[in-house]
């Protein structure tokens, strides 16, 4: 069961400075703090729109969600962490994996 | 759909929310100064205004009345964050948020000393002394120092098109200041302490927007402003107003006598439009920057000046309507900014 705040840990899921798709970050943090339902995948997913628009995550690539992985005739969004991200995950703390 | 314009309508999508965020704030806000001002004349802060003046004089009688009240105030909105923290199901994330106190709860207690203190205090002192309108106005100065902190602490850019409409938002908030000032000194009686409130409000909000901005960036806002406003309430009912009491103000037994109906629902309908004032003001910041999000949760001034003319009968002058004028045309020119330039806020 996850115990930080969720942006924590969504930053630190980024530290391996490694490229994640959007789905696989919510779907992993639902997992560790046990949350089930379209709400709680809804804020998240904001959680880490907050993250890029703040200049943390980059938007590096997008696709169209055909298949209805995440949701369906949406768009899906990979990011990367910056370096103003790294200087904020180490400001709170956050270890590198 | 293609990918080039589902990526275009997302971008659109994300910023149209984030200035409705700003504009709905606006409006919370400027319904907030409807229980400010009726707060005045009600027992026991009318009471407690005359028992203080008499013995201590004017001026110290208004601050001291002003605490309590903003110190309620700062109670119901923590109450009614609360609630909405719980329909959010956000008490797991409140705690967790709690507990890393060094890297980002410190930044919201930074930000309830200069929000709580300095702004909503002296604003409620501008309310007192002078009355809603102005007050409502005086604070629209804020952007400019927001601005200018966020962009020298932490880099956020202010495009050419933003800053002239924070500049035309601005020189309507002058107009309308300067307006009832000039009146003021033609009349020969300046309410100094309130113009003082008016300046609090306006440098408080700003520092605090910057401010908030720096914890927010790790934090999720519906929890970061909850904890703002814990940190105001300890600043309030375990620092100041002791501290008022026992230097011998009868703080307490005012305290207790404002838990009547009347009073009592004018506090929770102060709790009600402020707290959700500030989560719209907070939601708007990573989606559009907190120049933006300032600058458009600015139009809180008009929405205030027609909220007390509808309900008080108040008939605002000329320069109240023109800076008023101004700070729409301004709210505009920041809102007509190409979708292009804010998909990244920050510098890399």
């Amino acid at each position: 069961m996850g115990n930080r705040p969720l942006k924590f840990r969504i930053l630190e899921l980024f530290l391996d400075e490694k490229e994640h798709w959007n789905y696989e970050i919510v779907s992993k943090i639902m997992e560790e703090y046990g949350m089930k339902g379209d709400y709680h995948r809804d804020s998240i997913n904001f959680d880490i729109i907050e993250l890029a628009s703040g200049g943390m995550l980059k938007d590096v690539e997008q696709k169209v969600d055909e298949e209805g992985i995440y949701k369906k005739g949406f768009l899906l969004h990979k990011y990367v962490i910056t370096d103003f991200g790294k200087v904020r995950g180490s400001d709170a703390c956050l270890r590198y994996v | 759909m293609d990918l080039k314009a589902l990526k275009k309508q997302e971008s659109k999508r994300k910023i149209s929310k984030g200035y409705m965020w700003a504009l709905f704030c606006a409006v919370f806000w400027g319904i907030w100064y409807l229980p400010g001002t009726v707060v005045w004349v009600l027992n026991p802060f009318d009471e407690m205004y005359g028992v203080i003046a008499e013995t201590n004089g004017d001026a110290v009688s208004l601050v001291v009345t002003a605490v309590l009240i903003t110190a309620f105030n700062a109670l119901t909105v923590m109450l009614a964050l609360m609630v909405w923290n719980g329909v959010l199901q956000k008490f797991g994330e409140l705690g967790r948020t709690l507990k890393e106190f060094n890297p980002c709860s410190k930044w919201f207690f930074l930000a309830s000393i200069f929000g709580g203190p300095v702004a909503i205090l002296g604003s409620f002192m501008a309310m007192g002394f002078i009355g809603g309108a102005f007050a409502a106005v005086a604070a629209l100065l804020y952007p400019v120092i927001g601005s200018v902190l966020a962009y020298y602490w932490y880099g956020e850019k202010i495009t050419k098109r933003a800053a002239i409409g924070i500049v035309v938002i601005i020189l309507g908030g002058i107009t309308i200041f300067g307006g009832g000032l000039i009146t003021e000194l033609g009349a020969g009686e300046v309410p100094w302490i309130g113009y003082l409130g008016g300046l609090m409000a306006a440098a408080g909000w700003g520092i605090e927007g910057a401010i908030a901005g720096k914890g927010l960036d790790i934090a999720e806002p519906d929890v970061g402003l909850t904890l703002r406003f814990v940190g105001e309430n300890i600043i309030w009912w375990i620092l100041i107003v002791p501290i008022l009491a026992i230097v011998g103000f009868p703080m307490y037994s005012f305290a207790i006598q404002a838990f009547e109906p009347l009073t009592l629902l004018v506090l929770i309908f102060a709790g009600i439009t402020f707290g959700f004032c500030y989560v719209c003001w907070y939601k708007s910041f990573p989606l559009i920057g907190v120049g933006r999000g300032q600058g458009i949760g600015n139009l809180y001034g008009l929405c205030a000046i027609i909220f007390i003319f509808l309900f008080f009968g108040d008939v605002p002058q000329w320069t109240i309507l023109l800076g008023g004028a101004l700070c729409v045309a301004g709210s505009f020119i920041m809102f007509t900014e190409e979708a292009g330039e804010l998909e990244t806020l920050r510098g890399e």
